[in-house]
């Protein structure tokens, strides 16, 4: 299931508060917050900019519909209007609690590159994406 | 009686043309061009130091480079230096359609400018650093066919060769593999101070941002139209992204990869592999970065089926003066590069390739304001000048 909308957000506790009790604990910056009827999920880049062709990592929370942590299973990124996808395959990192680390992210090209998230509570998955203009 | 009446129609169709050219209106950019021509400077840009080398950007190591890269004793037969393919006085590379080692080569030599800001080496992106990817034609049976133990002995042995050394990295190490790596990080350092003239673009991007409408009308009308093409119609720029006009990765563009010796150039997906199996790379011993820094590309890069057949994107800065062109040499001047695109055959394309390869169908006046474009990428560099002996 698609996600049902996506938003920029400023990642601070207060950014959803229909979830408030989930750990949106990214720190202060600009990222996105991205979200379904089952699932909310939080994100930002580091560093802060993405640049076309350099590597970077994304901070996420994951979280279910019930404020609990939930799973993130699997990230990729495509650019669809060019039919290709990233050069370079991220590590998923756990640290606990529906908290993620992705290690290895790079755009390589300017455009609109499609992040897609697998992600996980109990008998639940889902895809949510998001777009990201890179220039 | 005939042919006079060819050519006088022949004479009035061309003066037509000019006089309409002449009465076209200088082109002018949108937002969105602005934003994109901006992307391809300011320039040059500010060095960038490789923490896996500890010559990077040192005075030294850069003088020990440069003595290094015109040194033919680096080669088995004595007869071969880096500067013998890479010429100076030929911005960096040969003019010929491909190179020649010990034995004749498939690709072409590139040009050298601008290496200190690119991640991957070579066509095949075998190099995820510079010092490593001058160690390559060292030891490559092909080109200079060496080894370890000869280039060490050769540093040990000629008192020139081993002051630059010392001076550039210290006490010699006892291990021939480690002068070997001494030898690549130095001519690393030479190569990284090899940055490309300011140009006919620069100075019209540097007036389109500051508003500056001398400078803007300066730049001539054929370029500022091949211009709006690249950043448009054409989506050149979406590979050759940037100051340096490439992201630095690889694309197939419908260029045969057949090798005159016989056989297929697997190009970046047997580039992959070579880089991920070099002793010599950013996660290897011999870096001198101890966290792997600068390692994340090759940590995470992955091999895919999409890679065989492509080839590194060339940056387009000095791209009139280092022709032939693409990475076998097979296209001699930039108007067979910009016929190629204007008509390239999408049956030559791998499956599962980039959609940004399709022919632009561009008329002659396109195909000509193009080139002009490309043209003013591109200025007489002056030879390097040779950094201060400090051996005798």
């Amino acid at each position: 299931m698609r996600a049902v909308l996506t938003a920029l957000a400023m990642l601070v506790a207060t950014s959803a508060p229909a979830v408030a009790n989930c750990p949106l604990d990214l720190g202060r910056g600009l990222g996105w917050a991205v979200f379904s009827s089952q699932h909310l999920l939080a994100m930002r880049p580091d560093p802060p900019q993405i640049e076309v062709g350099e590597p970077f990592a994304l901070l996420l929370n994951v979280c279910d519909r019930r404020n609990q942590p939930a799973q993130l299973v699997a990230i990729d990124a495509t650019m669809p209007e060019h039919a290709h996808g990233m050069n370079y395959r991220p590590r998923l990192i756990d640290l606990g609690d529906g908290r993620y680390r992705v290690e290895g992210m790079v755009f390589h090209m300017p455009g609109r590159w499609e992040l897609a998230l697998d992600v996980r509570s109990g008998d639940t998955t889902e895809r949510l994406t998001h777009d990201m203009m890179v220039q | 009686m005939t042919l006079r009446w060819i050519a006088a129609g022949l004479l009035i169709a061309i003066a037509t043309v000019v006089i309409a050219a002449a009465r076209e209106p200088a082109p002018t950019f949108d937002e969105a061009e602005r934003r994109a021509i901006a992307a391809h400077g300011p320039w040059p840009p500010a060095p960038r130091r490789d923490l896996s080398n500890r010559g990077s950007g040192q005075p030294a190591a850069i003088a020990f480079g440069a003595r290094l890269f015109a040194e033919p004793r680096l080669s088995a037969d004595g007869r071969l230096a880096c500067a013998t393919c890479h010429r100076p006085d030929r911005d960096w590379t040969d003019g010929v359609a491909a190179g020649q080692g010990a034995v004749p080569l498939d690709r072409r030599t590139q040009p050298l400018w601008n290496l200190g800001h690119a991640a991957w080496f070579g066509w095949a992106g075998q190099g995820d650093s510079l010092w490593a990817q001058s160690i390559r034609p060292i030891l490559d049976p092909a080109e200079m066919a060496s080894d370890a133990r000869r280039a060490a002995r050769l540093v040990r042995e000629d008192a020139t060769l081993a002051c630059f050394h010392r001076a550039a990295f210290g006490a010699e190490p006892p291990e021939d593999e480690r002068v070997l790596v001494d030898i690549g990080k130095a001519l690393a350092a030479f190569q990284e101070t090899l940055v490309s003239p300011r140009t006919p673009f620069d100075a019209f991007r540097d007036a389109l941002i500051a508003g500056d409408a001398a400078g803007i009308a300066a730049y001539p009308d054929d370029a500022k139209r091949g211009l709006k093409l690249f950043v448009g119609r054409g989506e050149c720029a979406a590979c050759h992204f940037g100051p340096r006009f490439t992201t630095g990765e690889f694309a197939d563009v419908g260029i045969p990869f057949f090798r005159r010796s016989g056989g297929v150039d697997p190009g970046r997906f047997e580039g992959i592999a070579q880089a991920l199996a070099n002793p010599f790379n950013r996660l290897g011993s011999h870096s001198d970065s101890a966290d792997g820094a600068g390692a994340t590309r090759l940590r995470h890069v992955e091999r895919q089926h999409r890679n065989f057949g492509e080839f590194k994107i060339p940056g387009l800065r000095q791209v009139a003066r280092t022709g032939p062109y693409m990475h076998d040499g097979s296209k001699p001047t930039l108007e067979s590069v910009v016929e190629h695109y204007s008509t390239v055959s999408l049956d030559c394309l791998h499956g599962n390739t980039e959609r940004l390869v399709r022919p632009l169908g561009l008329t002659p006046g396109e195909s000509a304001d193009l080139v002009a474009f490309l043209r003013s990428l591109s200025v007489e560099a002056p030879l390097p000048v040779a950094p201060p002996a400090t051996c005798p």
